[in-house]
């Protein structure tokens, strides 16, 4: 056998290894009732904030606790406590991607992603308000 | 419906710009045409001229469409959508130079700028090689010209047109402002949105021209790659190609590293590299470009590695296309701090993408009939993709062009008589092209989870079926198709790269002391140890300057890796090269990428969050809720934070930021007396001895204190919390900032302290933006708190005391309005700040078994109080407080990092760059010389 053959098997070896590395270690995006079933299991939950109940974040008891109610994809609402400084934005935030597992009974994110209002619907906001003067 | 004329439209404008849209496509498409048949057999040199004039007209009217677009830009052109979205009035000259690339059609067009001005310069160099080449750059830019046509084929827009009237934008038809003629009389249309404020730096201005000439870079490889294919000239046109391959290691390195200075001096990613998909997208086809340009070397003299230089060559430039179809088509959604927007193209990109690959592949058929064949066959599987499961023909296609490329290995492509020897250059720089093309997978694994879950979803049913009959949870999740990223980004990265990074770095350390051929392995080693040594001892230095733990093994093997890449570099060039600059540039270069590196691994691995916190009442948090990232700054404290003492001073608002003043004083060592008493963690010491306080108490405690078991008195009043120091001599500000954005969200931006040997790095977490929330008397939310008898809570400044409790007697209760049965609690409260001391008594009542509430306001120190919790057992009560705004101090939240060493990583990138530089000369030279004989 050749060396280069030697080394293309160990190539491939390696790819089909990260590969299987990549998404085996990967979370899961999954809706609370499934997060709350596996405690310890780190997840990614997607959803809305829920606007009906206030956004906690009190930096004079600790700058990185953020507590607020999410809306998963199953429309299950449940207290999450994330484990950051309030992000700039969260109030205005169109979906919301949350990573982190159940413990005690409640979620604990460590990371989180925002969509935010994109610019084309800021667009079709602006000339609306054209029609208005428009009349 | 009658026609409305307009008033003050540049209609004609609009014309012209869909006339040399259409017209430059049409010309790409006769280049085309004239270069394929001026390829054909020997070469007709007048089917040659008639492709170089289709394509030349076709460069002239986009480089037309680019200044007709300047031309609307620089008149205030509002009645265009690409204009009014991306320009403002209040834009300066290089912002308006900028907002041209603010949108996607603006970035496709300077991609095709770029392949332009490199089309015209290869034309201009008069190759053997332009008909072919100059086919596929036709066919290159003829798809691309297809993104900007902008026309309808029923509801599917194909293409986005950039000269599309505001009022023509399919979401504002209908409005009743498009059925007036003087529209553009209306103050919306006087001024437009403006590039996104996050954009408007002059990062913006050099790094996507510099990116996208990067990318457009590839091309030409590809080009010639195919063209070798075509011509049945394997190995020929790589010394032509060699070049332009290492221009485009060197511009899109460059870009790469601009997006990353950029991130690191402009945005809050938290550092320079946050293996972001945007980041990654762009580095996928520079390592790709980089495996194939050394390939390319390999090869010049004789057949050794033809596949794998193509394979490498040609994927680099289909990476661009498929980070260019990742990132534009909103494939990703929200895995990526950069907002993707779905234009729609998608499917456009899709086709993009998969032509291009199928035409690297089946050009690696050797047969005319097989490859014919091949290609009809793809093509009928993307246009039943079109009606009918996309996903699955996507799949069966990418099959195919597995199989057909493992086929044309087999059979085609030409492979080496004899195999190279084991000590030889060409070997080695073959093994490290391949690291960097398993580098490459894992990025692109890891990026592409979105995009692989899209793929999963029509195979749902079949994965299903196998996890109920195998219970494997991996085809749950393949079945579910909702794989996520896992928050750990660094860690998912970082345990393939840090392997791969050192192996390539002992390859970049090793390889240019082997000769082509056959190298004497034992010479080889006796060269090699004089750098070795060195790298060595210079890696004992580091690891005494820094301080790592156990688990950095991996880590510090790639520092040593990095060291010793430097040092024999270096000693390559001064030794065996004499230090002459004319062949100096692989040297050069590695060095630049060995600091790199260096300055990479360094800085984040030894980065050090400083700005832990220092006040908030940690007994209140969980333990996994520790502080240990931010802190927080009250307005006017001084607070120590690493070797500063930091205060935030004041914020003021400059156009659209609001600044935050931090400034820094140095931090004078506490100077402590024999017999002064402190208390640290509720503990009462006294000094044994006169000292200077260490960072911190654990490393005085042992020596220099003796522990108090039991404090008297004189030791509860001298005593003081213990410090390791105080403020001293101001030596700098630092204005971290957020933006006002109202188009994307206000966003904050770092502001950073450049040393020569660190960087000190921060940016604002949290800051109040709008003012508080307050009651009709100016109360901000009341906030709980849990205290017991003989402790108190700090409000504000205002120290807050429960000294005891006492029960309502019979006599008072009459004196407060209370019932005879009701009970009763009083809690004697102190309440004091600097020089002012008052008892308040707030009453605990229930009546019935329901709480009374009993409120006690304090005007003159702006404090409320409520009782809402008695607990006899634990002597504890809860009890709401509310502050007046006016006490309030106002408050910040921030981050501030140590980088260690970043600046070896920028003079790395720079070395780097010089090296290239030196390297594409060189070739450029011998390309000319080669050609002359």
């Amino acid at each position: 056998m050749k060396k280069t053959h030697i080394v293309l098997i160990i190539l491939i070896a390696v790819a089909v290894g990260a590969l299987i590395g990549t998404y085996t270690s990967s979370s899961e995006s999954v809706g609370f009732t499934e997060a709350f079933a596996n405690p310890g299991t780190e997840y990614k939950v997607s959803g809305q904030l829920d606007r009906s109940q206030p956004v906690i974040y009190d930096p004079q008891t600790n700058v990185e606790l953020t507590t607020f109610h999410l809306v998963d994809k199953n429309n299950t609402i449940r207290e999450v406590k994330l484990r950051k400084a309030k992000p700039t934005g969260l109030e205005q935030s169109e979906s919301i991607d949350l990573y982190g597992r159940v413990e005690n009974g409640e979620f604990i994110a460590t990371e989180m992603l925002m969509k935010c209002p994109s610019k084309y619907n800021e667009n079709n906001h602006s000339l609306e308000t054209a029609e208005a003067i428009d009349r | 419906m009658e026609e409305i004329t307009y008033n003050g439209e540049w209609i004609w404008a609009a014309q012209l710009g869909r006339f040399l849209v259409t017209a430059g496509f049409a010309a790409a498409l006769i280049g085309l045409f004239g270069y394929i048949k001026g390829s054909l057999g020997k070469g007709d040199e007048n089917w040659k001229r008639f492709g170089r004039a289709g394509f030349i007209i076709h460069g002239i009217s986009f480089l037309l469409v680019i200044g007709l677009i300047y031309f609307l830009i620089f008149n205030y052109r509002y009645e265009f959508q690409y204009v009014w979205k991306h320009l403002n009035n209040q834009m300066g000259t290089p912002l308006k130079i900028s907002c041209f690339w603010g949108g996607q059609e603006g970035g496709f067009l300077l991609w095709m700028f770029w392949h332009i001005i490199l089309s015209f310069l290869f034309i201009r160099f008069k190759s053997t090689w332009e008909a072919p080449v100059m086919a596929v750059m036709s066919g290159i830019q003829a798809f691309l010209a297809c993104m900007l046509l902008g026309v309808y084929f029923g509801d599917y827009q194909f293409g986005l047109d950039p000269f599309i009237l505001l009022r023509e934008v399919p979401s504002n038809i209908g409005l009743p402002w498009t059925r007036n003629p003087d529209y553009l009389g209306l103050d919306q249309f006087t001024n437009g949105q403006g590039l996104n404020p996050l954009l408007q730096n002059y990062w913006m201005v050099i790094h996507p021209p510099t990116l996208f000439l990067g990318f457009a870079s590839t091309a030409l490889p590809f080009a010639f790659a195919i063209a070798g294919l075509w011509k049945k000239q394997y190995i020929e046109w790589m010394r032509p190609a060699t070049p332009w391959a290492f221009f485009g290691v060197m511009i899109l390195g460059t870009g790469i590293l601009m997006g990353g200075a950029w991130a690191y001096e402009a945005l809050s990613f938290g550092g320079f590299w946050a293996w972001d998909p945007v980041e990654n997208s762009s580095l996928v086809p520079w390592l790709l470009l980089v495996g194939g340009a050394h390939l390319l070397m390999v090869n010049r003299n004789k057949v050794t590695s033809v596949f794998s230089t193509l394979f490498l060559i040609m994927s680099s430039f289909i990476f661009v296309v498929y980070s260019t179809f990742l990132t534009k088509s909103g494939i990703l959604g929200d895995t990526s701090v950069h907002s993707f927007v779905d234009s729609g193209i998608l499917p456009q990109l899709l086709v993009y993408l998969l032509a291009f690959t199928m035409l690297a592949t089946i050009m690696m058929v050797g047969s005319l009939r097989e490859r014919w064949t091949y290609a009809l066959v793809s093509v009928v599987m993307l246009v039943t993709g079109i009606f009918w499961n996309p996903v699955l023909m996507v799949v069966l296609f990418v099959l195919l062009m597995g199989i057909v490329m493992i086929r044309s290995y087999r059979r085609y492509i030409p492979k080496p008589k004899v195999e190279e020897e084991l000590w030889s250059r060409e070997f080695w720089m073959f093994i490290g092209s391949l690291i960097l093309l398993v580098s490459s997978i894992q990025i692109t694994l890891q990026t592409s989870i979105p995009a692989f879950n899209k793929i999963l979803e029509p195979f749902s049913g079949t994965f299903t079926s196998i996890f109920q009959a195998t219970d494997i949870q991996l085809f749950r999740k393949l079945a579910d198709a909702s794989f996520a990223p896992t928050t750990d980004i660094d860690t998912a990265y970082h345990l393939w790269q840090v392997p791969l990074a050192f192996l390539l770095m002992m390859l970049i350390a090793g390889t240019q002391w082997l000769k082509y051929k056959k190298t004497d392995f034992r010479k080889f080693l006796s060269k090699i140890a004089r750098s070795f040594v060195a790298a060595a001892a210079i890696l004992l230095i580091v690891l005494l300057a820094f301080d790592f733990r156990g688990d950095d093994f991996p880590l510090i093997a790639l520092i040593f890796a990095t060291i010793f890449a430097i040092t024999s570099n270096l000693d390559y060039w001064l030794a065996a090269l004499k230090g002459k600059w004319d062949n100096a540039g692989a040297s050069i270069a590695h060095i630049g990428f060995g600091l790199l590196l260096f300055g990479a691994v360094i800085s984040t691995g030894q980065k050090d969050v400083i700005s832990k916190n220092q006040i908030g009442d940690l007994g209140q948090l969980n333990d996994q809720l520790s502080n240990n990232e931010d802190i927080l700054l009250l307005q006017g404290d001084t607070l120590q934070m690493g070797d500063y003492f930091i205060s935030y001073r004041d914020r003021y608002e400059e156009d659209i930021h609001v600044k935050f003043q931090i400034d820094y004083f140095d931090k004078v060592p506490k100077a402590y007396s024999e017999g002064d008493v402190i208390f640290f963690n509720n503990m009462f010491f006294e000094a044994k001895e006169d000292h200077i306080a260490s960072r911190t108490f654990v490393e005085d405690m042992e020596e220099k204190w003796r522990f108090i078991p039991i404090p008297n008195e004189r030791h509860a009043n001298e005593a003081k919390r213990w410090i390791s120091g105080t403020a001293g001599d101001f030596r700098f500000t630092l204005e971290p900032r957020i933006q006002l954005n109202e188009q994307m969200g206000n966003a904050p931006e770092p502001d950073t302290k450049h040393f020569l040997h660190k960087d000190l790095y921060t940016h604002i977490k949290w800051g109040r933006i709008t003012p508080p929330e307050v009651d009709e008397e100016g109360y901000l939310d009341g906030r709980s708190h849990d205290v017991w008898v003989r402790d108190s809570v700090l409000v504000s400044n205002i120290l807050v005391s429960v000294d005891s409790l006492s029960a309502v007697t019979m006599q008072e209760k009459a004196e407060f309005r209370l019932l005879p049965k009701d009970l009763g609690i009083k809690v004697h409260m102190t309440l004091r700040d600097r020089g002012r001391e008052e008892s308040i008594q707030p009453l605990y009542i229930v009546r019935d078994s329901i709480i009374v509430p009993d409120m006690v306001t304090k005007e003159d120190w702006g404090l409320r109080f409520l009782v809402n919790r008695f607990d006899p057992a634990e002597k504890k009560i809860n009890l709401t407080i509310w502050e007046h705004e006016s006490i309030r101090k106002d408050f910040i939240v921030m981050q501030a990092v140590v980088f260690p060493q970043i600046n070896v990583l920028w003079i790395g990138c720079i070395v780097m760059i010089i090296g290239t530089t030196l390297a594409v000369r060189h070739r450029i030279k011998l390309a000319r010389k080669a050609r002359k004989q």
